[in-house]
């Protein structure tokens, strides 16, 4: 992470394959305030297109990604839309 | 030791008396099918039947290939320490729920956006665990089938030890409960003389099994599938134009396809109602729909498939109905 980010949930998604993250994910930005932040956690590779994916169709921003290979690390905020 | 059960007085199952030592008895066979009710008045110009599957003991078609699927997963020994996992637009879901928790575990399923209520609160009510799933799940080229992706993700994860999927869309044992079940006891009901069949499109268990078994005994027997259109409002059925054909879809016993719209259905559902006092679900309305546009001739007997009750779709029906049947100062 390049820049201070004040995360609100985690969740760690590691070992399940899509749909799932996206799934898991959506739940929990969906119980979530605007403005607050999911550092979420996934290894599925499809997660680098899908969790981008999924923000914007929801009306989130994506803060940061960090790409560490075996695993990738989204910072999602939640938007005022959904 | 005697169990407590052991323990209390018993009376033996005697199925002449309707009595029964556990509700998994009441599943159907040859012997003890479900009704043949014909269509007397929304279909008064032919003689097409309707077999009444909501009255089987856990309210639909989907109690034969759950308990079949259950059967053949214990048998494998893959039941074994697990749960179950089952993509189910709520039918199956229900039917496995309540045997699963007479087996000892219990089902999550993965259950499509726009299920009535009633059937996930149903499903709640036997203690399964109800994810409600898009069909566009995965926003990035994935298949449209969100609920099935999600349970076949859910299957492999943790290690694929915490669940067994039966995925009723591609596993025999469907098709094997029809063609073991259902046909038979359709055959014998009409004493060989039922000349078509009409299933919805779904996970195609009916119209692979009960179509093969009808053509063995008779090969010109035809076999009529119902497709709904793209965006349907018909739970249960599939349209291929939007959804993956199962692994259980044997093309070669279908001899013709007709699309049916939900208004149709949904109109000739309420009519059922009505007019013959057969309190169906909106699929059942789309295979009356669908015979009685066909072009039966009158001296052909038809047989339709009612796999579920009305009962699951009041939401549906106060949606279509508006204020009708209010008073009207």
């Amino acid at each position: 992470m390049t820049t201070q980010i004040n995360v609100t949930e985690t969740l760690d998604t590691s070992g399940v394959l899509c749909p799932l993250p996206v799934y898991k994910a959506a739940l929990v930005l969906k119980r979530m305030e605007p403005g607050q932040v999911l550092e979420l956690t996934c290894t599925d590779p499809g997660s680098l297109e899908d969790i981008p994916a999924m923000a914007r169709q929801r009306g989130d921003t994506l803060l940061e990604t960090d790409d560490r290979g075996a695993t990738q690390v989204f910072w999602i905020e939640k938007g005022t839309t959904l | 030791m005697i169990s407590k059960l052991e323990a209390l007085p018993q009376l033996t199952t005697d199925r002449a008396a309707e009595r029964y030592d556990d509700i998994r008895e009441l599943l159907p066979d040859a012997d003890h099918p479900t009704p043949l009710v014909r269509v007397n008045r929304v279909a008064a110009d032919l003689s097409l039947y309707l077999k009444l599957e909501w009255l089987n003991p856990f309210g639909s078609i989907k109690d034969r290939p759950a308990a079949y699927l259950l059967d053949g997963l214990a048998s494998r020994g893959e039941l074994e320490g697990r749960e179950l996992v089952e993509a189910s637009s709520g039918n199956t879901a229900i039917a496995l729920a309540a045997l699963a928790t007479l087996a000892g575990t219990k089902l999550t399923v993965t259950i499509p956006d726009g299920v009535p209520e009633e059937k996930k609160v149903v499903l709640r009510m036997l203690g399964a665990e109800v994810w409600e799933t898009p069909d566009e799940l995965c926003p990035v080229n994935h298949p449209k089938d969100g609920a099935i992706a999600l349970a076949r993700s859910l299957a492999v994860s943790e290690g694929g030890n915490r669940y067994v999927m039966p995925n009723q869309y591609e596993n025999p044992d469907n098709v094997l409960a029809h063609y073991e079940t259902t046909g038979p006891e359709i055959w014998r009901q009409t004493e060989g003389r039922v000349r078509v069949f009409f299933a919805g499109f779904g996970t195609c268990g009916t119209l692979t099994g009960v179509g093969r078994y009808l053509k063995e005994q008779d090969p010109t027997v035809k076999i009529v599938a119902i497709e709904p259109q793209k965006g349907h409002r018909l739970p249960g059925l599939k349209s291929f134009g939007e959804a993956k054909e199962p692994g259980n879809l044997d093309w070669s016993v279908i001899d013709d396809v007709v699309r049916v719209d939900d208004e149709p259905a949904y109109e000739v559902t309420k009519r059922l109602w009505r007019e013959d006092g057969l309190m169906v679900g909106p699929s059942t309305g789309a295979i009356v729909h669908a015979a009685t546009v066909y072009g039966l001739e009158s001296d052909e007997i038809a047989v339709g498939v009612s796999p579920d009750s009305g009962l699951k779709y009041t939401s549906y029906f106060a949606e279509m109905l508006g204020d009708e049947g209010l008073p009207q100062i």
